[in-house]
């Protein structure tokens, strides 16, 4: 002891004026392995945050030079406009013919605005003559009415053109198989507009939290919403209105109905169509199944039966068989109100899935199931952030009961849609044009879709549960 | 100093706790460094308390602010540097106390001051940059460079 003591006295203090000896080299340098330590712990931090960020902003865009094609609109009103503030920043696309029958506003609007942008652009009321007149089309995208788009499809895919056509597919099976049948025969491609089946984060919560990483273990249950603010019913300048024997020539009794389309039998949908068909789509996605029945209740509850024959409140229920056992999935839209807007959430025995498509609110969260096997890889993989650990204590006037469980961390979907969401949908119709990419919402996945949404209605009708015949998916 | 009032189980706590401390001020350097946009300007922006009126000024000035930047960034790395090699211990140290005492003083957690009441423990004037000070106070005092560090040489080379 006292031995250890005297040395440790001249190690400690009394070295001045002496020389430097091996045991004093090793002394000085006694902390440099902890810089060595630092160094090694710097490159895993970096190469992580190399990892979320690359997540975050996916995969870098391929540098060949693009083919130009030739593209025609068909449908400019609202979502038409929508899609071609989307096209409009892809390169390589000229404009080269914009179609719709209220010339005095849609029409005359966009053409004016595509001439600004130098694009030689021809209007047309009928889609007839614009497939008459217009010889070099590659490609057409329609944003008509949904009753609309299967003979718009059809007669275009048969002109040789290739189509991106919104969703709802049609509003009738027929109409939709038909479109199925016309694509197969004549090679045309065709895309229905269910955009998030492009959408990055989409994909990515797809490929690798669930087929890849199985974060949520096995998915149990699904629900979704839309919820949508009450609002008007949509107007037009009186000046702008259309004749009445044109409206009638193309399936409208008055401008009233030609402007607020959706709400009417036989014309389009309602919300659960419109809204309703991109989150169910995406159920069938990735739960990898069709559903085996439905039950729904709704009405219109709210607007007026005379204006809103669809109804503006819609609550279904699904029944899958998926390949690890059954899933229920619910889904409620209304219109009456905004609170807590749409999103899709998955919940598996190991963990929860939220998400949307906005990156405003539900922009990709997971959350884990304390009993689940560590995610840790997954965090450095880079495909889910680092968790938000809940402090238990920063409400402090709560008191836990020791039998709650602790509520699971939360880890985000580090991946951003900074575009317009259409933007990735449609290039990856104008790339598969080009032969460089396939499809993300070819004619048969549309279809499907269209078979599991319609399907709501009738259920609504028919007041009782209705069952899919896993023919009726298949054209 | 009195060097000899420390055995070799006291050197090596110092010595842990002040690589340690150099470790944390490298690292807040480094992560300044790598953040291809960072500035102190939120964080000065953000000053409360007797002197909030000059660190707001640094952070409305451009000038004033590149320069606090860079030597924010640098004198961070530099005092990390030093304290982990254990090279100018001593001259470190009081850096390292003047940086975090600016810290201390743009946020000061007087009192009656609730605005920045942090997300995780519990402060009262006292908060973790007045612990990391105080403990850099025991590091510049006790000089555990001469110990185990740089400055050993520095020393020995000096005397000789």
């Amino acid at each position: 002891m006292s031995e250890e003591k005297k040395k440790s006295k001249e190690t400690a203090g009394k070295k001045t004026g002496k020389k430097l000896d091996r045991r004093d080299f090793l002394q000085g340098l006694a902390t440099v392995p902890a810089l060595g330590v630092f160094g090694y712990a710097l490159k895993k931090d970096m190469d992580f945050k190399k990892n979320q960020k690359q997540a975050k902003l996916g995969k870098p865009a391929p540098a060949s030079k693009l083919s130009e094609l030739n593209v025609a609109l068909l449908g400019v009103g609202a979502q038409g406009e929508v899609l071609l503030n989307a096209m409009l920043k892809i390169p390589n696309l000229r404009f080269r013919a914009v179609c719709d029958i209220w010339t005095e506003y849609n029409q005359k609007k966009t053409v004016r605005m595509l001439k600004k942008y130098k694009y030689d652009v021809n209007g047309y009321e009928d889609y007839r003559e614009m497939l008459d007149k217009e010889k070099d089309l590659d490609a057409v995208i329609i944003a008509t009415p949904d009753f609309w788009h299967s003979q718009h499809a059809v007669d275009c895919m048969k002109a040789g053109i290739n189509v991106y056509s919104e969703k709802e597919m049609s509003n009738t099976l027929e109409g939709a198989k038909k479109m199925v049948e016309t694509a197969r025969e004549t090679g045309k491609l065709l895309q229905i507009g269910h955009q998030r089946r492009s959408h990055p984060r989409y994909i990515h919560c797809y490929e690798h939290l669930l087929q890849e990483a199985k974060m949520l273990g096995r998915i149990v249950t699904v629900n979704g919403q839309w919820n949508r603010a009450a609002a008007p019913d949509l107007g037009f300048p009186k000046r702008y209105a259309m004749p009445a024997d044109r409206l009638k020539k193309y399936g409208f009794k008055s401008m009233e109905q030609f402007r607020n389309w959706r709400w009417y039998k036989g014309l389009g949908g309602g919300p659960i169509v419109d809204l309703g068909s991109h989150q169910i789509d995406i159920y069938n996605w990735y739960l990898n199944a069709r559903p085996k029945s439905v039950m729904a209740s709704g009405g219109t509850d709210y607007y007026s039966k005379s204006t809103h024959e669809w109804y503006d409140t819609v609550l279904a229920i699904y029944e899958y068989e998926t390949e690890e056992g059954v899933a229920r999935a619910y889904y409620k839209t209304q219109t009456t109100n905004s609170s807590q807007g749409y999103f899709e959430n998955f919940m598996g025995d190991q963990g929860t899935l939220v998400l949307s498509e906005s990156e405003a609110g539900n922009s990709g969260s997971v959350y884990r199931e304390t009993s689940a096997p560590p995610w840790d890889e997954w965090v450095r993989k880079g495909y889910v952030t680092a968790p938000k650990v809940i402090m238990p204590g920063s409400e402090p006037n709560v008191v836990l009961d020791v039998r709650e469980t602790i509520s699971p961390d939360e880890h985000k979907v580090p991946v951003q849609l900074l575009d317009p969401y259409h933007k990735p949908h449609l290039e990856n119709f104008f790339n598969t044009i080009r032969g460089t990419e396939k499809l993300n919402c070819p004619a048969e996945i549309g279809y499907e879709t269209a078979v599991t949404v319609l399907k709501v209605n009738e259920a609504i009708e028919a007041r009782r549960t209705l069952d899919f015949d896993p023919d009726e998916f298949e054209v | 100093m009195k060097d000899e009032k420390f055995n070799n189980l006291q050197m090596i706590a110092l010595t842990i706790m002040r690589v340690v401390i150099g470790w944390h001020f490298l690292y807040e350097g480094i992560a300044k460094l790598m953040k291809p946009n960072w500035s102190a300007a939120g964080f000065l922006l953000q000053a409360k308390g007797i002197f909030a009126g000059i660190f707001k000024w640094m952070a409305g000035t451009p000038d004033v602010l590149a320069v606090v930047n860079q030597m924010n960034i640098w004198g961070l790395i530099a005092v990390g540097l030093g304290l982990m090699l254990g090279c100018f211990t001593r001259l470190s140290s009081l850096a390292g106390i003047l940086l975090i005492l600016l810290y201390y003083v743009c946020n000061p957690l007087f009192v009656g001051y609730y605005y920045s009441i942090p997300m995780e423990g519990n402060y009262m004037i006292v908060n973790k940059n007045l612990v990391e000070l105080t403990a850099l106070f025991v590091i510049m005092v006790t000089n555990s460079g001469k110990y185990a560090g740089f400055d050993l040489f520095i020393h020995k080379l000096l005397k000789k």
